[in-house]
């Protein structure tokens, strides 16, 4: 164990918070309560060093000038926007009018631009998967061709059929697949978590 | 002053008092089903490295030719950690994914410390920059390379998914080889197809089960809890991974000759009664 006190620390917190998931206790519940407010709190001081960080980093490559200029204007001029429309005198922080048009009239309509090229670029992707031989890719893409055809929009005796057919498709053989990866990532999540808490790690050397 | 024995009756008392005063949240056979799911994950924190499962899925071994492509090209390697990042505002599971790609991306840093190949890290969160410069680091003191460590950089991509997908669609480097492990969410697909254009080769992979058909299309291989496994199957040494696969080759044959002998038992083909100890009455 190479951070025992960090590990027995992570151990203790564990065990009392198992302790109050299992047993009604009203000292106990306090104690759990507090223990979770800590951690958000810690989680935030973390996030503010982290930005604090890459304004430092970025200002000191603007004053040294080296790296990417450009890129360290528009990020510190992105973080004081930001930081005066929210905490200027009279402002309701995140809430405040300012901060909601630079995220309504800047970054959202940005983001969607991106996002709409999300079908151009999954049909390269497929041609290119298919282009290369992928196996897994060229039985995905099959897979996807069979469901486009399940979901044709026919009348009749056909069209319920296939309708049918492709809620069946998405219970069962879909869904099932859905599951077991669900259940693995869960599993290792868990698994992670503790390792990573933990201080346990593979060795890679 | 009290005695040790009188200390050790408060204490005792004291704890009676918290049982007293306490109920089970759950029935008994739930609680015990609870302690018993955890004893099971206990073990399996205990052993951090695979022991019945040896897999390159994500084709981790072939890092040593990545870096010497990119040393003959002159390149550098570009490492994704996804766009999750570690303090962002996302769920819990999309930042995990950032910390299972932190031991692949040290093992990337240490091969490219020793290559001298120079290391790009992409991340979208401040605090992940932070946590991806020590481990950077760390590879370059480990390998006692550090006067390489100016070569390599940790990016900023900017706030937000878009922006993560964005920059590797429009940058204008060909790296020689591309790592993408972490969560990418909705815009997976635009991340991977920009890396996949630019780099030589591109390993992804996402813990993210809506965007396995991403990353399958990206040709990776590291899909749902294999991004997790991924830091267990990293191993230097070749005889260890060797002697795994031949333990589960012969657990395989193993249980190939216990189900054809329960087959050919059951069709009255042969009796193992008979052959191993004899009929009986003879």
């Amino acid at each position: 164990m190479r951070r025992p006190v960090i590990a027995a620390l992570v151990v203790v917190v564990g065990v009392l918070l198992l302790a109050d998931f299992l047993v009604v206790n009203e000292s106990l519940g306090e104690i759990a309560g507090l223990l979770v407010d800590a951690v958000i709190l810690v989680a935030a001081g973390a996030a503010l060093a982290g930005v604090a960080s890459l304004a430092w980093r970025r200002g000191r490559d603007l004053w040294q000038r080296r790296g990417d200029p450009v890129g360290a204007i528009m990020v510190l001029t992105g973080i004081g926007a930001m930081l005066v429309a929210g905490l200027r005198p009279g402002a309701e922080g995140a809430l405040d009018s300012a901060v909601s048009w630079l995220i309504g009239a800047l970054l959202v309509p940005i983001a969607a631009t991106l996002f709409g090229l999300l079908f151009v670029t999954t049909l390269s992707a497929a041609r290119r998967s298919l282009a290369s031989g992928n196996r897994d890719a060229i039985l995905l893409v099959a897979a996807a061709m069979a469901t486009l055809v399940l979901l044709l929009p026919l009348g009749g005796q056909v069209g319920t059929w296939l309708g049918e057919a492709a809620g069946w498709t998405l219970e069962v053989p879909v869904g099932a697949a859905f599951r077991g990866l669900l259940l693995g990532v869960a599993i290792l999540t868990a698994l992670f978590a503790a390792r990573t808490l933990l201080g346990i790690g593979a060795t890679d050397d | 002053m009290p005695s040790p024995a009188e200390l050790i009756g408060r204490a005792v008392r004291f704890i009676g008092d918290i049982l007293g005063a306490s109920s089970l949240r759950f029935e008994t056979g739930p609680t015990l089903v609870v302690l018993g799911v955890l004893l099971v994950l206990l073990q399996l924190v205990a052993r951090p490295v695979s022991r019945w499962v040896s897999s390159d899925a994500g084709g981790l071994t072939s890092v040593g030719r990545a870096m010497a492509l990119a040393a003959e090209s002159g390149t550098d390697v570009v490492v994704s950690l996804g766009n999750a990042g570690l303090s962002r505002a996302t769920d819990a599971l999309a930042r995990l994914q950032t910390l299972a790609a932190l031991p692949a991306l040290s093992h990337v840093a240490r091969a490219s410390a020793r290559s001298g190949v120079p290391l790009r890290v992409l991340t979208a969160d401040p605090l992940t920059m932070v946590v991806a410069g020590a481990t950077v680091e760390a590879g370059h003191e480990t390998t006692e390379t550090r006067e390489r460590r100016g070569r390599s950089r940790i990016v900023y991509v900017g706030e937000g998914r878009p922006a993560a997908a964005g920059l590797v669609m429009t940058t204008r480097a060909h790296p020689a080889a591309a790592f993408a492990i972490g969560s990418f969410r909705e815009e997976a697909t635009l991340s991977l197809e920009g890396l996949r254009g630019s780099a030589g080769t591109l390993t992804a992979g996402t813990a993210e089960p809506a965007q396995v058909s991403s990353v399958l299309l990206a040709g990776g291989a590291l899909i749902g809890p294999a991004a997790y496994q991924v830091a267990a199957d990293l191993r230097a040494d070749p005889t260890e991974r060797t002697m795994v696969m031949a333990a589960n080759r012969l657990i395989l044959l193993a249980v190939a000759a216990i189900v054809a002998g329960t087959l050919l038992t059951a069709a009255g083909v042969i009796d193992p009664g008979a052959i191993l100890a004899g009929a009986v009455g003879e």
